[in-house]
C-alpha cells in the first residue's frame, strides 16, 4: 500500500477519533490524547512503530517545560494579585488618565513587552492580562472584545522584537541569521497595534472614574508604589539580565524568574499571609490552570504521533507542492491552523521549506520568515490547543461562547494576516526595512 | 559559574517534583474538573514529572 | 465511606496505577536509550585515549564527557582532526567516525577523532519527531544496534534553557534550544552552560595539539540547500573547493561554500577565527531529517527511501537528485564523509606540503561495495586494551 493511502486512512481515523471523543467526552485534552493513541496504534499496526508506550510519553515531554512556565507565572501572577498590587495599580491608573484612547494605548504598549522580551504571550497575559482587562472594560468595552484586545496584543507581543520565536526557529532551520529582523516585524506590528485599539475601541463610551472605582475593590492603604512595582521590576530586569547580561549570570529560565518575583511579591504583600496561606494560593493556581496544563501536554503527544504515523510529513507534502498561488490563498488557514496543532513545531515543520522554496524564486527569506512568523502566532486561539485564546478568556473572565470571541478577533487577525501575505507576495518591496 | 548552574538543575528537578506533587493531590482531592475523564487526564500528565525527577527522560 | 466514593476512589487509582505502567514501559526504553554505550575496536595505531574533562576538568562525570583518539604516527607531519556526532541524530556522521577510527591507518602525521562530540544528545531523541531510539548495522559477526540521538543535548544534562540564547562572545541572539547544540556554541566558554564548555574543551584540543585541518561531519535534510556540501572557513576555501571538484568529477557530486561571517557559533566560522586551523565542515543528504517524510522507521535512517520526498524531488524541491528507488543509504553517506575527508586532506597536503598528513581508511568505493558492518571490529575478539564503550 502507498504510503499516502496509508497515512491517509490515519489522518481520516485521527480526524474521526477526535470529533467522536469530543463529542462523547466533552474533553479537548483527553480527545487529543485518544487522537494521538490512534495514531500511533495505526503506526504500530503497520509495522513502522515498535513502541507504543514510548511514542506517547515522549509525546509528553514535548512541551514540559512550557508547562513549567505557565505553572509558575500563574503562581506569580496569583500571589501578586494577593497583595492588591494590580487592585491598586488599577484604581491608581483609572484615576489618572481620563482619555480613553490614551489609556488603551498604553494597555496596549504595556503588553507588547512581556511578550517581545521572552517570545511568549501568554507571558504578556500572566503579567499584565487581569490589569489590562480592568483598565480596557473600564473604557466601556465588552468582555468580548476585551479579551479580543488581551489576545490580539498579545500574540502581537510573541512576534514583536526582539525574541520572535517563530522567527528564531524559521531563521535556525534555514541558516539565516537572526539579524536585521526587528523593523521588519516592527513595521507590521505597530500597524496592527494601532488598527487593534481603533477597531476594538471604536463606539465604547468610558465609565465614569466614580462608577469604574466603586466597581473595584477598596484598595489597600499600605499598598505604595514601591510594593506594586518591585515585583515587576524584578522580573524585568531578570528578563533583561538574562538577554543583555547573558555571560555574566548563569541561565536562570522563565520558571525561576517567575518564581524570584512571586517571592518579590510575597515581601511586599503589604498582608501577612501564613505559609499555609500560600500553599492554598499555590493549590487553587494548580487547579485553575490545570486544563491548559493538560492541553499543552496532550498537544506534544499529537505532535509527536503524527511524526511517528507520517501524517505530519502528509501535510506537509500536501501544502508544499501546491502551486504558489495555491501556497498564498490557503496559507492564511492552513498556517495558522497547523500553529494550532503542533505550536512552535508548525514553524519547524513548514517555516523552513517555505523558505527555501520562496529563496530559489529569488524573494528575500528574512522578509518570507518575517511573514510567517506574523502568521503562525493567530492560530494561537484555534482548536485544537488554542493555548493563548484561551489564557485571554480566562484572564477576561469572559463566559460566553468561544466561536463568538474568535468572530471578535477576526477582523484584527485578518488585517494581521494579510500585512503578513502582502510581506510574502511582494517580499522584495520590503527589503528597504532590514 | 558551573556551580550556580548545578544549583538552578536542582532547583528545576524541585519545581518538577512540587509540580507532580499537586498533580498526585489533586487527582485524589480536588473542587474543580471533578469526573472520571479528568482522573484519567490527571494521571497521564503526571508521568513527564515523575520520569524527569527520576533521570530517566 | 460511601460505595459512591469508593468507586470514584478505585477509578482513581485504576487510573493512577495505568498511568505508571505506561511510564514504566517508556521509561524501560528511556533507560535503556541514556545508559546503552556503542562499542568500537580502536585500529592499531592508536596511540592515546584522552577524555575531553582532561582540557575542561568540570565535564568531568557528566554526559558531556567524550573520548578523544589519538594516532601519531611518530613521523613529522601536520595533525588533522576529524569530529562525528556533532548531531547525533546525524548518525552518518558518527558512524563514519567509528569506521574511520576502527580502520585508520597513519603514516605521516598525525589524526585525533572524536565520534561522539555530543554523547549527552546520544541518550535522548528529538521531542516531537518520535525517532525510533537505535538503528542496526549488520556484520559478519551480528547486528549492531546504534543510537539515534537528538540536534541538543538531553536536557537532564542541561537544563533549564533561556528563553533566549545569547551566542558568546558575538551577543548574537539565537533560539533557545541552540545552547544545547555543539554547533552553536562554539568557541564556547570554560565556565558555561555544559554544551559552552564542551565546544571550549574542543577548541583547546585544536589550539593545544595545534591542529592543522579540522573536520566537522554533518547530515543534511534533502530539501535543506547546504547538502552534499563542503562549508570551508575562508582559509581553507581553496583547498575544500578543489576536494569539491575532483570529488564531482570521479566519485559523487559534492559542492563547497564559503562560511557565512556573520553565521555565529559554527565550526567552520569560529574554529577558524578562534584558532589557526582550517575548518571544514560536510554535509550528506539524510532523509531521515527532512520535514515532510512519511512514517519515522530504523529504515527510513538506514535506506533513506521515502515517497514523499520522492514527489518533493519531482517538484524540484530536493537540492540532490533523489528517488526513493536508491533513497539515501548510511553506507552512501559514510562513504562519502569518509572519501570527502580524505580528499580535502589531500589538497591541504598538495597545497601546504609542510603540513603533510597521510592517512588512509575505507573509502566511498569500498563503502558502496562492502558496506559499514564489513568494517566494523567484533569486540569480543579484539584486544581488550583497543576496545572503548562510548
Amino acid at each position: 500500500m502507498s504510503i499516502y493511502v496509508s497515512t491517509s486512512i490515519i489522518l481520516v481515523a485521527m480526524v474521526a477519533a477526535f470529533v467522536l471523543s469530543s463529542i462523547f467526552l466533552k474533553s479537548p485534552d483527553i480527545s487529543l490524547a485518544i487522537t494521538a493513541a490512534v495514531a500511533v496504534l495505526f503506526g504500530v499496526g503497520f509495522g513502522w512503530t515498535d513502541s507504543f508506550s514510548r511514542v506517547m510519553v515522549e509525546g509528553l515531554f514535548v512541551n514540559l517545560d512550557t508547562v513549567l512556565l505557565f505553572i509558575t507565572a500563574s503562581i506569580f501572577v496569583s500571589i501578586y494579585s494577593e497583595t492588591g498590587a494590580i487592585n491598586s495599580v488599577t484604581r491608581k491608573l483609572v484615576s489618572r488618565f481620563q482619555n480613553k484612547w490614551i489609556l488603551l494605548a498604553f494597555m496596549g504598549a504595556f503588553m507588547l513587552i512581556p511578550g517581545a522580551l521572552t517570545g511568549a504571550g501568554s507571558i504578556s497575559i500572566f503579567v499584565l492580562g487581569a490589569m489590562v482587562a480592568t483598565v480596557v472594560g473600564a473604557m466601556g468595552l465588552s468582555k468580548k472584545k476585551t479579551a479580543a484586545f488581551v489576545f490580539m496584543f498579545a500574540i502581537l507581543s510573541a512576534a514583536a522584537p526582539p525574541v520572535n520565536l517563530w522567527a528564531m526557529m524559521i531563521a535556525s532551520g534555514s541558516d539565516i541569521p537572526y539579524v536585521g529582523f526587528d523593523l521588519p516585524l516592527m513595521f507590521p506590528i505597530v500597524i496592527v497595534s494601532i488598527f487593534t485599539i481603533i477597531f476594538l475601541g471604536w463606539g465604547s463610551k468610558r465609565k465614569s472614574k466614580e462608577e469604574v472605582l466603586a466597581s473595584l475593590p477598596e484598595a489597600d492603604e499600605h499598598m505604595s508604589w514601591w510594593r506594586i512595582l518591585t515585583p515587576l521590576v524584578v522580573l524585568i530586569a531578570l528578563f533583561l539580565a538574562s538577554n543583555y547580561m547573558a555571560h555574566v549570570i548563569p541561565v536562570l529560565g522563565l520558571p525561576l524568574m517567575f518564581v524570584l518575583s512571586a517571592i518579590a511579591a510575597v515581601i511586599c504583600n503589604p498582608k501577612k499571609l501564613s505559609i499555609k496561606e500560600y500553599g492554598k494560593i499555590i493549590n487553587n493556581t494548580f487547579e485553575q490552570i490545570f486544563p491548559l496544563i493538560a492541553t499543552v501536554l496532550s498537544v506534544g503527544m499529537l505532535q509527536n504521533a503524527m511524526s511517528a504515523s507520517g501524517v505530519k510529513g502528509l501535510i506537509g507534502i500536501t501544502f508544499i507542492t501546491l502551486p504558489v498561488i495555491w501556497i498564498y490563498i490557503t496559507v492564511l488557514f492552513v498556517a495558522p491552523f497547523l500553529q494550532g496543532a503542533l505550536n512552535y513545531g508548525s514553524a519547524v515543520v513548514f517555516g523552513a521549506p517555505l523558505i527555501f522554496l520562496f529563496n530559489s524564486m529569488g524573494f528575500d527569506p528574512k522578509i518570507v520568515a518575517v511573514a510567517l512568523s506574523l502568521i503562525f502566532p493567530i492560530g494561537d486561539c484555534l482548536p485544537p490547543s488554542r493555548i493563548t485564546g484561551r489564557l485571554a478568556v480566562e484572564a477576561v473572565g469572559y463566559e460566553g461562547k468561544y466561536t463568538s470571541f474568535l468572530l471578535a478577533v477576526l477582523v484584527p487577525c485578518l488585517v494581521l494576516g494579510l500585512i503578513a501575505l502582502a510581506m510574502m507576495i511582494w517580499p522584495n518591496s520590503f527589503t528597504f526595512l532590514i | 559559574m558551573v556551580f550556580l548552574q548545578n544549583v538552578i538543575y536542582y532547583i528545576y528537578m524541585a519545581f518538577a517534583a512540587i509540580s507532580g506533587f499537586f498533580l498526585v493531590k489533586q487527582l485524589f482531592k480536588r473542587e474543580k474538573h471533578k469526573g472520571i475523564v479528568n482522573d484519567i487526564i490527571y494521571a497521564y500528565c503526571i508521568i513527564p514529572f515523575l520520569l524527569r525527577i527520576l533521570q530517566i527522560k | 465511606m460511601s460505595l459512591k466514593m469508593e468507586k470514584s476512589l478505585l477509578v482513581k487509582i485504576i487510573a493512577l496505577v495505568c498511568a505508571l505502567v505506561l511510564a514504566c514501559l517508556a521509561g524501560i526504553e528511556f533507560y535503556d536509550h541514556r545508559h546503552t554505550k556503542e562499542t568500537v575496536v580502536a585500529a592499531e595505531g592508536l596511540t592515546e585515549m584522552h577524555m575531553l574533562s582532561e582540557w575542561v576538568p568540570s565535564l568531568k562525570g557528566t554526559f558531556g564527557d567524550t573520548p578523544v583518539f589519538f594516532f601519531d604516527s611518530g613521523v613529522e607531519g601536520g595533525t588533522i582532526l576529524y569530529v562525528g556526532g556533532t548531531h547525533p541524530y546525524e548518525p552518518a556522521a558518527s558512524l563514519s567516525a567509528y569506521v574511520l577510527l576502527e580502520n585508520i591507518k597513519v603514516e605521516k602525521g598525525r589524526a585525533i577523532v572524536i565520534p561522539q562530540a555530543n554523547r549527552s544528545a546520544t541518550t535522548t531523541g528529538m521531542l516531537g519527531n518520535a525517532y525510533p531510539s537505535f538503528y542496526e548495522v549488520e556484520t559478519d559477526w551480528g547486528t549492531v544496534k546504534f543510537k539515534n540521538g537528538d540536534r541538543w543535548a538531553n536536557p537532564l544534562d542541561s537544563w533549564p534553557d533561556p528563553f533566549t540564547y545569547v551566542h558568546y562572545p558575538s551577543n548574537v541572539s539565537l533560539t533557545y534550544q541552540d545552547i544545547r547544540n555543539v554547533n552553536r556554541c562554539y568557541p564556547g566558554r570554560p565556565d558555561g552552560s555544559l554544551i559552552e564548555r564542551v565546544c571550549f574543551g574542543i577548541m583547546e584540543i585544536i589550539r593545544n595539539e595545534k591542529v592543522d585541518m579540522a573536520i566537522d561531519s554533518h547530515e543534511a535534510a534533502v530539501m535543506y540547500p547546504v547538502v552534499e556540501t563542503y562549508v570551508a572557513h575562508d582559509r581553507a576555501l581553496d583547498m575544500a573547493m578543489m576536494a569539491s571538484m575532483s570529488l564531482s568529477a570521479e566519485k559523487f557530486y559534492m559542492k563547497c561554500e564559503a562560511s557565512p561571517k556573520n553565521l555565529r557559533g559554527l565550526s567552520h566560522r569560529e574554529w577558524g577565527d578562534f584558532s589557526d586551523t582550517l575548518a571544514v565542515l560536510m554535509e550528506t543528504p539524510q532523509p531521515f531529517t527532512d520535514w515532510i517524510v512519511g512514517p519515522m522507521t530504523p529504515t527510513l535512517q538506514t535506506e533513506g527511501k521515502d515517497e514523499f520526498l520522492d514527489t518533493a524531488a519531482k517538484h524540484g524541491l530536493t537540492y540532490v537528485d533523489y528517488n526513493d528507488d536508491f533513497g539515501s543509504p548510511i553506507r552512501y553517506r559514510v562513504g562519502r564523509h569518509l572519501s570527502g575527508a580524505q580528499e580535502v586532506i589531500s589538497w591541504m597536503n598538495q597545497m601546504m606540503p609542510e603540513k603533510e598528513v597521510l592517512v588512509s581508511w575505507p573509502t566511498y568505493e569500498e563503502l558502496m561495495e562492502k558496506d559499514c558492518g564489513y568494517f566494523l571490529h567484533d569486540p569480543a575478539k579484539a584486544d581488550p586494551s583497543r576496545v572503548f564503550d562510548i
